[in-house]
């Protein structure tokens, strides 16, 4: 983070600078007294007010960076010349090359949709009602230390739905659509009609008749698993013309029932599915009921009987949203959180110096919102959009804190960007300010051709 | 083209009790220029901003042709619209400016190529046309707004003072400018200003409004020579209308030291209603100045006849002048305008005697402000 700052202290510097040597020098007259400037101020004088700053902005700004620079040509201890090597490493070792990687993606997508999300917000709470409450708390992230922000969204991304809130969310809504399976780790007796088939299903051996109740006992539901309203199994009545039977617990505390006889006091299984299968394709299908019982009509006679893989599956974990593949787009959302409402406050400012009239026009001259929105609002907020974007993208070239809260150390060399891997290689472990330093000076070039464009930007614009 | 129609058109601010545009009952016929006028505040600009379709309308509809256009958005109106300020799309060209409706509407390049091309040579604006509007001057700006809403052909043409932001000699030109562009395409036109100028000289008809009502819709003409009420005749004319009130006396009013004569049915009408005084209305031109002859009516014979006006100020235009002065009515000093020849100018702190021209005069009732004498 700190080269970034740098460029930036020292481009303001290079400003104040040229202004200070535009002024003409005025040198001591003869006979005429002492020559003043325009203002009225001796040379020496101008010259102890400009000191403190000088010495300060020289101390912080410009000695730092040249001794950064000097340091990067060093080794690890500082003690031998090596010339460029620390740089070969920065662009050779894997791990930094992940770093450049992550950079490239946080540059491209951070900015860009931290600012679409600005613009949409500042574009529509223009219309609401409460429009200012409403920007007032989109804009509080920014409130926030970075710090806090990485602690909150690592809290946010936990694994465990009852502790992650984004899991939370995602397995409230995959189980809204998806049966959960209601019975994970249930299985057949062993040595019973059912045997296990592919994906997870159990399959009968023998063909279901009707008739004669096709029971199917399953154990390995420890007792405190089994639902708090379950009634006990009864028999199924045998019908003429269709299967049925009963799906239970074959098994009762203390081993005293018998196996595949529904004794009394052993639990039914209640919603499980039951297929009947001929020639590998499912001919009916069926739910247990309350007290166990299921019953299939007359095509699922002469078939097998299983149960689908859906009753067993485990419970559904949620995303992983900290994992290898996820870790850098979670931490980037993290970002676009804090960052999309200070996007939306400037883009605001900058809507509300736009003419309405000219909106207005353009409806009148027949445009619909979107054609409003699109070719008027937009091309006349270009201006802002830039400005925004451009000090997003320069925010985040120095992105550190929220990758090191967030990313666990598991996923941290997947989530690796520059200015956290120039923390790692000084301090962090790799213990070599050498290539620390290079990345550092590696930061400040790609800062460099940002901040230009900005600073010509600004000229541009102070001139209009 | 198309005729325009105001039904008990309403609207109310939100937040608001008072209407800004009250119950606006006006038929605007088919190529017809209609001009809306009055005071700032009065819902002129609300009630074409309503016809466009930026404001809602609370109550009664509004019609364009045969269509009820009152809960319409502005897009399907097919209306082009001047505003104040012009509201040129910075980021365009002229030419694209101009298009800019038509290529919404999805006709082809060459087609819009033709028609802005058309619109520019009408408003001698061809050599700017890549030129983006920062580059141009105010009149050529407004030619922009105007040709960017001929271009479109639409049914009706609304213009919300669109001359306010030129200089006084520009807006001169302008005005005739606009006046006759209308009259050569025959579109439905609605024209909102505050210069009662422009409104005269402009409309084919003139309507009034005051704190959202309207108070009289008629030809210039008309409006000039029977104004309907004390507003209008305050309104209408410049410099205005003096506007006296005076004692109703026996076969006519008392105006200073003369006897006016004034339609028996007129002064009856304000009698009946239980008014002792009226209010006499004379427009500046309609003074005769009466120094030292007796003409007979004078009620007096010691002081001569007509109204004693003390010259404050006088104005000299060249053709004629003005003269700003004030004159003695009942017991309180009344400020009177008066047109003069441009070779006869009064000095100043002398006193004219004048009487109202016979058959000039314009009488309302003071308690209602309604006219009284036709």
């Amino acid at each position: 983070m700190a080269p970034a700052q740098v460029a930036g202290a020292t481009a303001g510097a290079g400003g104040g600078g040229s202004s200070a040597a535009a002024a003409p020098p005025p040198g001591p007259g003869k006979g005429s007294g002492p020559r003043r400037s325009v203002m009225g101020t001796r040379p020496w004088v101008a010259a102890v007010f400009l000191l403190p700053a000088l010495v300060l902005l020289g101390a912080l700004v410009a000695y730092p960076i040249v001794y950064t620079i000097k340091r990067s040509l060093y080794d690890a201890d500082g003690s031998a010349f090596i010339g460029l090597k620390n740089f070969g490493t920065v662009f050779s070792d894997h791990g930094i090359l992940t770093a450049v990687r992550n950079n490239v993606v946080w540059v491209v997508v951070a900015p860009t949709v931290a600012t679409a999300l600005g613009l949409v917000f500042a574009v529509l709470t223009e219309k609401v009602r409460w429009g200012t409450v409403f920007k007032l708390i989109v804009f509080m992230p920014m409130a926030i230390s970075m710090l806090a922000a990485g602690i909150i969204f690592r809290l946010v991304y936990e694994q465990d739905p009852s502790q992650g809130v984004a899991n939370a969310v995602v397995v409230a809504v995959h189980d809204t659509f998806t049966d959960n399976a209601a019975y994970p780790g249930a299985r057949p007796r062993p040595n019973s009609d059912l045997a296990p088939s592919a994906g997870g299903s159990f399959t009968s051996k023998s063909a279901a008749a009707a008739g004669t109740p096709a029971d199917l006992p399953l154990v390995g539901i420890p007792q405190n698993k089994v639902p708090a309203g379950a009634q006990d199994a009864r028999p199924a009545s045998p019908q003429p013309g269709v299967v049925t039977g009963t799906v239970w617990l074959d098994f009762r505390p203390g081993g005293t029932g018998k196996p595949g006889v529904i004794d009394p006091g052993e639990k039914a299984l209640s919603g499980v599915k039951v297929q009947a299968v001929k020639d590998g394709k499912v001919v009916a299908s069926a739910k247990s009921g309350k007290d166990g019982t299921y019953k299939l009509p007359a095509a699922a006679v002469g078939a097998q009987l299983r149960l689908p893989a859906s009753n067993f599956s485990g419970k559904y974990e949620g995303i992983n949203w900290l994992g290898p593949s996820l870790v850098t787009p979670s931490i980037i959302a993290s970002y676009i959180w804090m960052w999309a409402g200070f996007a939306m406050v400037l883009i605001a400012a900058g809507l509300a110096g736009v003419p309405r009239e000219l909106m207005e026009q353009a409806r009148v001259d027949g445009a619909n919102e979107w054609q409003v929105f699109r070719r008027i609002t937009v091309p006349l907020l270009a201006p802002v959009l830039v400005v925004v974007t451009v000090t997003l993208m320069i925010n985040v070239l120095k992105i550190f804190d929220l990758v090191y809260i967030i990313a666990p150390s598991s996923s941290q060399q997947n989530a690796n960007v520059l200015a956290l891997q120039l923390y790692l290689s000084s301090f962090g472990g790799g213990d070599d300010q050498g290539v620390g330093s290079a990345i550092g000076v590696i930061l400040l070039l790609l800062v460099l051709p940002v901040m230009i464009f900005n600073i010509r930007r600004l000229r541009r614009e102070g001139r209009r | 083209m198309a005729t325009v129609t105001f039904d008990k058109a309403t609207r109310i601010y939100p937040g608001g009790e008072k209407p800004a545009v009250d119950g606006l009952d006006i038929e605007v016929g088919d190529g017809e220029f209609l001009v809306l006028v009055g005071p700032s505040g009065c819902g002129k600009s609300t009630s074409l901003r309503m016809l466009a379709g930026l404001e809602d309308v609370n109550a009664g509809a509004i019609r364009i042709g045969e269509r009820d256009v009152t809960h319409l958005p502005p897009k399907d109106r097919d209306i082009a619209m001047v505003f104040q300020n012009y509201a040129l799309y910075p980021h365009m060209t002229v030419a694209d400016n101009m298009g800019f409706a038509l290529k919404i509407a999805g006709v082809n390049k060459a087609e819009i190529r033709k028609r802005v091309e058309e619109a520019a040579k009408i408003l001698d604006l061809t050599e700017y046309l890549a030129r983006k509007p920062k580059a141009l001057s105010g009149g050529q700006r407004q030619r922009v707004a105007m040709g960017r809403a001929i271009v479109r052909e639409p049914q009706v043409f609304l213009m919300d003072e669109p001359l306010s932001n030129l200089d006084a000699k520009l807006r001169v030109q302008t005005r005739t400018q606009i006046a006759s562009l209308q009259r050569r395409l025959g579109v439905t036109t609605v024209y909102v200003t505050h210069d009662q100028v422009e409104a005269m000289t402009m409309g084919d008809r003139v309507a009034v409004l005051k704190d959202g009502l309207l108070q009289q819709v008629d030809s210039p003409r008309n409006m000039y020579d029977k104004p309907a009420n004390l507003f209008v005749a305050g309104f209408i004319g410049s410099p205005a209308m003096n506007l006296i009130e005076v004692p109703i006396v026996d076969g006519g009013v008392k105006f200073g030291n003369a006897l006016v004569n004034v339609e028996r049915d007129a002064v009856q009408a304000a009698a009946d209603k239980g008014d002792r005084t009226v209010t006499v209305g004379v427009r500046p031109e309609h003074f005769d100045i009466v120094n030292g002859e007796s003409e007979g009516k004078s009620l007096s014979k010691d002081a001569p006849a007509g109204l004693a006006v003390t010259v404050n100020v006088v104005e000299e235009l060249g053709a004629d002048g003005y003269v700003y002065g004030s004159a003695k009515v009942g017991d309180e000093d009344k400020d009177v305008v008066i047109r003069v020849g441009g070779r006869a100018i009064p000095e100043k702190g002398s006193v004219l005697h004048v009487v109202p021209r016979a058959g000039e005069t314009h009488v309302f009732a003071t308690s209602s402000g309604e006219r009284l004498s036709d």
